[in-house]
C-alpha cells in the first residue's frame, strides 16, 4: 500500500498539560479510512493536523512525504480538502455554483475551469438543477451535500469528510455512500469521521478508533468490529447485523445484510 | 382518554403552494411512545411544531383541521400557555440554551421563571429534573461547558421542569454520538414509564424499534402508516409501503430475507427479538430458511 | 474569551446586593459633578481607590485607568496650550507653553473622567452582570430587556469561537487570510458571510426554543434566587446618602 499521509509518534494540546492526542503513529494511503470515536476521543483535532490548520506539538505528519510545518494551509488545500461538519460554517455565496467555485478559485483555476470543476461536482453528489439558488433555501441535508461538492470541485487527492451523514435521511446516507466508494475506486484517499457504524461497515475497508487521544484499534472494518471490548470501551457499538452475527456465534463477522443472509444459509446447509 | 387527539390536521407554510402536512390523524395515550419517521421534508418537523402551536402561532400560514393536546386547542391557545402542558426539544442542542443563565441549575429555572411558578415550587422541581437526566452533579457547570449529549439531557430537563404532559423530540440525537444518543433515548424511556407521553421524530431506527410503541410514518406530508414497530416495519421490508418512506433495522431486512418470523407474526425488529428466532432456526433445521 | 469584565470574588464589595452598588455608583456620578474643586475630586477619587481596592478589583481597575491615560493627557495638552483663561506660563518647552489655568482645568476634567470611570468600575469589576440585571427586572424593568443584555454577554463569546472555525473552513479551501491588506479585505466577506448568516439562523432557533420554554408568557415573572441584602448593605447606603449629602453641604456653604 502507498502511504499518502503519515503521522509519526504525534502529540497535540490546545493547552499545556491537558493532551488531545498522545503518540500517534499512523500511515493512510488510497482507499476508504473511517475514523471511529466517542465525541472528545481527538478524532476531528487529528483530522485538523492533516491538513495543517494545526501544527503538531512534538512529532511531525507528513503528506505525500511533505513535512506539513513547511506548508501553509492554502497550500495544502490542494492536496487535502477537509469538509467540515457544520455547513454555517462556510457557506457564504448568494449561489450554489459560486459558494462550489470558491475552492477552485482559491486555487488558481480559470472561472471557466472552477465552473466547469463546480458542475461536475455537483452532479457528482446528486445536485443538479440548484446551481442559481441561494444554499440557504435548501434543506440542512442537501447544504452538507453544497459543501462536499465544494471540496470534491478542488480535486484533491485526499478528502477528509467530518460526519458527512448528520442530518441525512437513509436516501441521503445511501447517495454519501455511493460517493464514497467512487472516490475510493478512484485512488483517492478518503478519510471519514463518523458515528454511523452501518456506513462504516458497508463503505470503509480500513477503520480506526480513536479513545482518550490514542489509537485503540485499527484495522480491516470485519477485524475492529469482531473486538466489542475495544468498541465498549470508547462507548461504541458494532452495526447491529455483526452483533446479530456475534450472538448466534457464526464464527464470522459480517458487515452487511447481504453478508449476513449469505452466511446464514451456508451454515444452515452444511448443517443440513 | 387520549392525551394527543391530532384529527384531520392540514397545513401550508406561508409563500407555499403545497401542504407540508396533508390530512394527519392519530391519538396518544397516556404513557405511550410514539416515534414519527420518514424522509427529510416529509413533515416530521413541522408535525412536532404543530403539537405545540409554533404552527401555526409563530410561523403562520394556514391550517385546517383540529389538535387537542392535554385538553387545550393548540390553534386557540397562546405556545406560552401550550408551554406548561407540552414539552419540545429540538434538534440542535447549542440553539435551545437561552444564554441568559450561568449554571446548569439556573438554565432549568429559565421556563419555570417566565411562567411565574412560585420559587419554593421550583427548588424540587429543577432537582426533580436535573437528577432524573443525570445532570444533579453537573449543576454548577456553565451550560456551554457540557457535551453535546449533556447540553440536549439539559434541554430535556428544562422542558420537564415544566411538568408536561407530553414531551414532543424533534431529531433530538442527530448531532449526539453513540452514547450520547443512548443517554437520551434510555432517559425519555424512563419518562414514559412516568406516565409521560413521548412523541420524537427521528431517523435512528434500530432505537425507536427498540423503544417505541408506534410508529408513525409520514411521506410528503401524509401519514402512510400507523402502528406497532413490528408491523410498520414488516409492512416496510415487505415493500408494502410506497416510495420506501421508512427504512427497517438490519436485523427486519435480514430476517425478512431468510424467511425468519416471530411466532405471533411479522418480523424480529430489535437484536434480542432476532437472536431469539434465529437461535431457535439455527438450533432447530432449516426449515425457516425454505420457504 | 469573557464580554463581562465582571471579576468574581469574596469581598465586601462582592457581597453587597447589587442596588447598593448601583446607589454608590450613582452617589459618585453625582458627586463627580457636585464637586467643583480639584482637591475634593482627589478626595473622591483617593475614596474610590479605598473601594475598588479593598474590594481586590484594583488591579484590573489599573488597567482600565491606564487604558484612558490617553484622553487624560489630551485634556492636559490641549487646555495647557489653548484655554482662552491661560496667563500664567508653567511650563516652556521650546515654542510650546503650557500654561498653568489651562492645565488645572484640564486635571480638573481628567479628575472628573477617571471618577466616573471609578464609579462604573464598581458596578463593572464586582457585580455579576447577572445579579444586576435580575434586580433590575424584579424592580420592573422589561424582562425581554434583562434577557437581551445577559444573552449577548454569554453568546458574544460562542461567535468568537465560531469565528474561528470559519476562518479554519475556509482556510481548508484555499483561501489566504494573512499577508497583504488586499488579502485580509478579500478575505472579509468569506469570514464575515458565514458568521451573519449562521447567526440568523441561531437566533431563530433560539427564538423557537424561547417560545416553547414560556418565554412569551403574561405571568409575572418570578425568581429562582431569593433577594438577599447583606446587613452591611445599610450602613453603606447611610454612608452613600451622607457622603452625598456632605459633598452638596460643603460645596454650597464651603465651596468645596
Amino acid at each position: 500500500m502507498s502511504t499518502v499521509i503519515e503521522a509519526r509518534n504525534v502529540h497535540f494540546h490546545y493547552t499545556p498539560g491537558v493532551p488531545v492526542l498522545t503518540d500517534v503513529t499512523l500511515s493512510i494511503g488510497p482507499g476508504a479510512t473511517a475514523i471511529i470515536g466517542q465525541n472528545g476521543a481527538g478524532k476531528s483535532t487529528f483530522v485538523r493536523l492533516l491538513n495543517g490548520l494545526l501544527k503538531p506539538v512534538s512529532g511531525t505528519i507528513l503528506v505525500n512525504g511533505v513535512d506539513t510545518r513547511t506548508q501553509t494551509v492554502a497550500s495544502l488545500a490542494r492536496t487535502v480538502g477537509l469538509v467540515f461538519q457544520n455547513p454555517s460554517d462556510q457557506l457564504f455565496k448568494s449561489r450554489v455554483i459560486d459558494e462550489v467555485m470558491f475552492g477552485p478559485l482559491n486555487l488558481g483555476f480559470s472561472r471557466d475551469e472552477a465552473e466547469a470543476r463546480a458542475r461536475e461536482a455537483l452532479a457528482q453528489v446528486g445536485l443538479q438543477g440548484v446551481e442559481t439558488r441561494n444554499p440557504y433555501d435548501l434543506g440542512l441535508a442537501e447544504r452538507k451535500l453544497v459543501t462536499i461538492a465544494s471540496v470534491l470541485a478542488m480535486g484533491t487527492s485526499v478528502i477528509i469528510l467530518d460526519e458527512p451523514t448528520i442530518a441525512q435521511d437513509h436516501a441521503g446516507v445511501r447517495r454519501l455512500g455511493a460517493i464514497v466508494d467512487e472516490l475510493a475506486a478512484a485512488g483517492r484517499t478518503v478519510i471519514t469521521i463518523t458515528h454511523d457504524m452501518n456506513f462504516v461497515a458497508r463503505h470503509f475497508r480500513r477503520v480506526v478508533v480513536f479513545g482518550q487521544g490514542r489509537v485503540l484499534a485499527d484495522g480491516d472494518a470485519a477485524s475492529v468490529f469482531s473486538r466489542p471490548d475495544i468498541l465498549h470501551q470508547t462507548g461504541l457499538e458494532a452495526p447491529q447485523i455483526t452483533r446479530l452475527a456475534q450472538a448466534l456465534a457464526l464464527g464470522e463477522t459480517p458487515l452487511t445484510v447481504e453478508q449476513f443472509v449469505d452466511l446464514v444459509r451456508r451454515r444452515l446447509s452444511g448443517s443440513a | 382518554m387520549a392525551v394527543v387527539e391530532v384529527d384531520n390536521l392540514r397545513y401550508r407554510y406561508p409563500r407555499q403552494t403545497t401542504l407540508a402536512l396533508d390530512g394527519i390523524s392519530f391519538t396518544a395515550e397516556a404513557g405511550e411512545f410514539i416515534g414519527i419517521v420518514g424522509p427529510n421534508l416529509s413533515g416530521k418537523s413541522t408535525l412536532c411544531h404543530a403539537l405545540i402551536g409554533l404552527v401555526p402561532h409563530f410561523y403562520k400560514g394556514a391550517i385546517g383541521g383540529r389538535v387537542v393536546v392535554a385538553g387545550l386547542d393548540v390553534h386557540a391557545t397562546p405556545v406560552a400557555e401550550m408551554s406548561r402542558r407540552v414539552g419540545l426539544v429540538f434538534q440542535n442542542p447549542f440553539t435551545q440554551i437561552t444564554g441568559a443563565k450561568l449554571t446548569v441549575y439556573e438554565e432549568v429555572a429559565f421556563g419555570l421563571e417566565y411562567t411565574g411558578v412560585p420559587r419554593e415550587e421550583m427548588v424540587p422541581r429543577i432537582e426533580e429534573a436535573l437528577r432524573l437526566l443525570g445532570l444533579w452533579e453537573l449543576r454548577d457547570r456553565s451550560p456551554f461547558a457540557l457535551s453535546g449529549g449533556q447540553m440536549q439531557r439539559l434541554a430535556i430537563a428544562s422542558v420537564l421542569a415544566m411538568k408536561p404532559q407530553v414531551l414532543v423530540l424533534d431529531e433530538p440525537t442527530s448531532q449526539l454520538d453513540p452514547s450520547g444518543t443512548r443517554e437520551v433515548f434510555e432517559a425519555v424511556a424512563a419518562l414514559c414509564r412516568q406516565g409521560i407521553t413521548v412523541i420524537m421524530a427521528e431517523h435512528k431506527i434500530e432505537l425507536l424499534a427498540e423503544h417505541a410503541d408506534r410508529l408513525l410514518v409520514l411521506h410528503q406530508g401524509r401519514l402512510v402508516a400507523d402502528g406497532t414497530p413490528r408491523d410498520v416495519l414488516s409492512r416496510a421490508v415487505r415493500g408494502e409501503l410506497e416510495n420506501e418512506p421508512a427504512p427497517a433495522p438490519p436485523v427486519t431486512e435480514a430476517a425478512a430475507a431468510l424467511g425468519w418470523t416471530m411466532p405471533e407474526g411479522g418480523f424480529p425488529v430489535t437484536l434480542d427479538e432476532a437472536v431469539a428466532v434465529g437461535r431457535a432456526v439455527m438450533a432447530g433445521d432449516s426449515g425457516a430458511d425454505s420457504r | 474569551m469573557r464580554v463581562s469584565l465582571y471579576v468574581p470574588a469574596d469581598t465586601w464589595l462582592h457581597r453587597l446586593d447589587p442596588m447598593t452598588k448601583l446607589l454608590m455608583a450613582a452617589a459618585g456620578v453625582a458627586l463627580t459633578f457636585v464637586l467643583a474643586r480639584i482637591e475634593s475630586g482627589a478626595v473622591l477619587w483617593a475614596i474610590f481607590f479605598t473601594v475598588l481596592g479593598t474590594g481586590r478589583v484594583l488591579r484590573q481597575a489599573g488597567s482600565v485607568f491606564a487604558g484612558v491615560g490617553i484622553i487624560a493627557a489630551t485634556f492636559l495638552i490641549v487646555q495647557g496650550l489653548v484655554h482662552p483663561t491661560n496667563a500664567t506660563p508653567l511650563i516652556i518647552l521650546g515654542p510650546v507653553v503650557f500654561y498653568k489655568e489651562g492645565l488645572l482645568i484640564g486635571l480638573r476634567l481628567a479628575l472628573r473622567l477617571y471618577n466616573i470611570l471609578s464609579a462604573t468600575l464598581v458596578l463593572v469589576l464586582a457585580t455579576n452582570p447577572a445579579d444586576l440585571t435580575e434586580a433590575l427586572v424584579r424592580r420592573g424593568a422589561p424582562a425581554r430587556l434583562g434577557y437581551v443584555i445577559m444573552s449577548v454577554l454569554q453568546i458574544i463569546p460562542t461567535m468568537v469561537a465560531q469565528s474561528a472555525a470559519i476562518a479554519d473552513a475556509q482556510r481548508s479551501r484555499g483561501m489566504e487570510t494573512e499577508g497583504s491588506l488586499w488579502v485580509r479585505v478579500k478575505a472579509f466577506l468569506p469570514l464575515m458571510g458565514p458568521l451573519v448568516t449562521s447567526s440568523l439562523i441561531a437566533t431563530e432557533e433560539r427564538a423557537l426554543a424561547l417560545e416553547v420554554r414560556g418565554f412569551g408568557s403574561s405571568a409575572r415573572p418570578t425568581f429562582l434566587k431569593p433577594e438577599v441584602r447583606p446587613p452591611h448593605a445599610g450602613l453603606v447606603r447611610i454612608m452613600c446618602v451622607l457622603t452625598l449629602a456632605a459633598g452638596v453641604a460643603g460645596r454650597l456653604l464651603l465651596g468645596w
